[in-house]
């Protein structure tokens, strides 16, 4: 009697977890598009951002941007580790944080220092507990990352690799590819990678101010966007990680349900036989 | 080529497409000042400045303000590239005149902060105006 009680509450709250974890799936599917749809909103900026490189770079052969150098000798780099700021969505702050210090790892062999730069509650608390240092914790960055947000830590980063504080900057971020495939990368943004050049240039511009100041103009403005849209593409694979987990959690619930019941009504068979047995038993001493 | 009637605006902000639309003219602040662009205009590719971007169309005329960027003019096409682009209308009043005082109070010690403080400055003390008007 008393394990066919606790069988029922079990079942209970198990039911009202699966009930917790779909709602979080729906949720995490809705802030999912929202993030996606964000995050193709930037795709004409940054198609149109390339468009002008590459026009210009057409006018002004051989230009020469500090944001362009590589640094012969590499002593010291910045890393940015974009992390969730809230839990279970899976191993997606744990893929992020191993790739990064995968790096970390490599880039301490080669005798590079590194400052690390982390944004996200989850990956402040899992450095700190693994007692690695951190210059900087970003934690105010909602699943919303706003362009206002993401500048002034870009334009930080742009003044300490310009002044010389820092070779060369990484970011290490879950990439989005598609609804079924992220992937954890590290990727250099300081300095540049130089933007191909092909095609284009056809047209002949009438230029304002000069091709080489726009071109000092719109390189910062590159790296400003590259690390805004490494933002909107984690805030995207964080959803999609978070509706994976609560999915997988949503169909364990279910099939927890179902081997409870399962015990459920082969312990209430047991009962009935037992008092059946009884009766019986009982009847037959009369006899 | 026939000479187009209208040519084609759209202003592009890191967040997404803030304007797309046909226009039959617009204006918008350069880094010396302000350029007017008709259809069939030359390319052209230029340093935008901090104001307002007016396009018109049908008689109507929008305003945006537009807080510095790249413009481009190609095939009839204007495109205005900006790190953020608000309706002139939907300035809050309020909110700008503490950006104003904020940046105001604000100093500078060496050359780039001077910098980032006059462009602050400028960047407020225009949306004021626009609040004003």
């Amino acid at each position: 009697m008393a394990n066919r009680r606790a069988i029922v509450k079990r079942r209970k709250a198990v039911r009202n977890i699966k009930k917790i974890t779909r709602t979080m799936q729906l949720i995490a599917t809705a802030r999912f598009q929202a993030a996606l749809n964000r995050a193709v909103a930037t795709r004409p900026y940054t198609d149109k951002l390339a468009e002008l490189v590459a026009d210009l770079s057409g006018v002004a052969e051989d230009f020469a941007h500090p944001l362009l150098e590589s640094r012969e000798t590499v002593k010291r780099s910045s890393l940015i580790i974009l992390t969730s700021n809230r839990g279970l969505c899976g191993g997606y702050n744990a893929n992020v944080l191993r790739t990064a210090v995968k790096h970390l790892r490599e880039q301490k062999a080669a005798g590079i220092e590194t400052d690390v730069h982390m944004v996200g509650k989850k990956g402040v608390s899992a450095f700190r507990f693994q007692q690695r240092p951190t210059v900087e914790s970003i934690t105010d960055i909602e699943d919303k990352p706003r362009f206002q947000q993401v500048e002034p830590i870009g334009q930080n980063l742009i003044e300490r690799f310009l002044s010389g504080e820092v070779d060369a900057v990484h970011v290490a971020y879950m990439r989005f590819f598609s609804a079924g495939r992220q992937i954890p990368e590290v990727f250099q943004l300081l300095p540049l990678t130089q933007p191909a050049t092909e095609g284009s240039g056809s047209t002949s511009y009438e230029i304002k101010p000069s091709a080489e100041k726009l071109l000092n103009e719109i390189l910062p403005a590159t790296v400003r966007m590259r690390l805004f849209q490494s933002f909107n593409d984690a805030a995207v694979s964080e959803q999609i990680a978070r509706m994976a987990a609560m999915k997988a959690a949503t169909e364990a619930a279910q099939d927890m349900i179902g081997n409870l019941t399962r015990e459920y009504n082969r312990a209430r068979q047991t009962q009935i036989t037992l008092e059946l047995l009884d009766i019986v038993g009982g009847a037959n001493a009369l006899n | 080529m026939a000479g187009a009637s209208t040519f084609h605006v759209s202003v592009v902000t890191p967040e997404g497409a803030v304007l797309d639309c046909e226009a039959t003219s617009a204006a918008f602040p350069a880094f010396d000042g302000e350029i007017g662009i008709l259809p069939n205009h030359a390319p052209l590719l230029a340093k935008v400045g901090i104001g307002v971007l007016r396009v018109t169309s049908g008689g109507e005329t929008q305003r945006l303000f537009i807080d510095g960027g790249f413009a481009q003019v190609v095939d009839n096409r204007l495109s205005v590239l900006t790190e953020q682009a608000r309706p002139v209308d939907e300035l809050d009043g309020a909110a700008v005149d503490e950006l104003f005082e904020q940046a105001r109070a604000a100093t500078g010690s060496d050359e780039a902060s001077v910098e980032a403080r006059d462009a602050a400055y400028e960047r407020a003390r225009v949306q004021r105006r626009l609040t004003r008007s």
